[in-house]
């Protein structure tokens, strides 16, 4: 099915490549929950809301690209932290390698005109 | 200091979330749950202005979304409105009129069993009104035996009321409202039954 995007990017293409957002914010180090949710949910575009971020941190646990510890914190609750696990890392620089490829195919598609 | 309509806005937004998904598991619910709780908790500063409390639920987005996406990414079917939440919404209405009272009853039973609903819808479908549309036909009965007409000798028809202009009034005013309130309360029902299984579809 072909919608219009005004509302965004369909949403499983989206909700794929957010996954791989995720493990990308972990490449130089931990970061806490709250910490990786307001990251991306300040970058433009990125979610549709911050909220449905923790069902999918929750997914990258169950599937072991990520492990947590929590932390105490100075001010507030204790603190999650999540870690990429290696299983994590060989994912994550799975995806950077095809992701680069298949952008440059989808940018030749869009930008091709009749007649060059 | 947070204000009472802060500490409100938080707790509201979280009571709805914990209704939205209460067919989840029960372990990972809890776990969601207290990642929301904390992640309000980390945003917030103990002196945050009502405004900036509004930002954050409004940046965390619509709790069904986030049961939605829960559900999504945990493989779970989405919750739909099924027969039982029509047969609830219908004997609401008119459940009362059929068996007495009791098919009511059983109305509101099914309206707190089922899940597509939260407390708020629950509590307008069990308040307004209670009985459904029973009440404002018992009081349309009333009003109309109240005002008796009987033949008297000679043939003339005099009427007795003990209402007068504005009683009368207002009676239709009072049943038209009451009338209307059931009903209108029977397609909030339907509007939220349906709109909680239109934004999985």
């Amino acid at each position: 099915m072909v919608a219009p995007v005004s509302d965004g990017l369909p949403s499983q293409l989206r909700r794929g490549v957010l996954e791989y957002c995720v493990l990308a914010l972990l490449r130089d180090g931990e970061r806490y929950g709250f910490e990786l949710v307001h990251t991306l949910g300040a970058i433009d575009g990125m979610v549709t809301s911050e909220g449905t971020l923790y069902p999918l941190l929750g997914r990258l646990r169950r599937e072991g690209v990520v492990q947590t510890t929590w932390r105490e914190s100075d001010a507030g609750p204790p603190r999650r932290y999540y870690q990429l696990t290696a299983k994590g890392r060989a994912a994550l620089d799975g995806f950077t390698g095809e992701w680069t490829r298949f952008r440059d195919a989808v940018d030749r598609v869009l930008g091709q005109r009749r007649g060059r | 200091m947070m204000t009472d309509t802060s500490d409100r806005l938080i707790r509201d937004y979280l009571d709805e979330l914990r209704a939205r998904t209460r067919d989840l598991p029960k372990r990972r619910r809890e776990e969601l749950l207290a990642e929301i709780e904390a992640h309000i908790a980390e945003a917030l500063p103990p002196t945050a202005s009502e405004a900036e409390v509004r930002d954050v639920l409004d940046r965390l987005g619509d709790p069904e979304g986030i049961a939605a996406e829960e559900r999504e990414r945990l493989g779970v079917a989405p919750k739909r409105a099924g027969a039982l939440e029509w047969i609830a919404i219908a004997l609401l209405l008119i459940g009362g009129v059929i068996v007495p009272v009791v098919g009511w009853i059983v109305g509101v039973l099914l309206l707190w069993t089922s899940s597509v609903w939260n407390t708020r819808d629950k509590l307008i479908g069990t308040l307004v009104l209670p009985g459904g549309l029973l009440f404002p036909l018992g009081f349309g009965f009333v009003a109309t035996v109240s005002e008796a007409c009987h033949t008297v000798v000679g043939g003339a028809q005099s009427c007795t009321t003990s209402l007068g202009f504005w009683g009368r009034a207002l009676s239709i005013a009072i049943i038209v409202v009451i009338t209307l309130a059931p009903i209108v309360t029977s397609f909030y029902l339907a509007w939220r039954a349906k709109g909680s299984s239109a934004v999985e579809a």
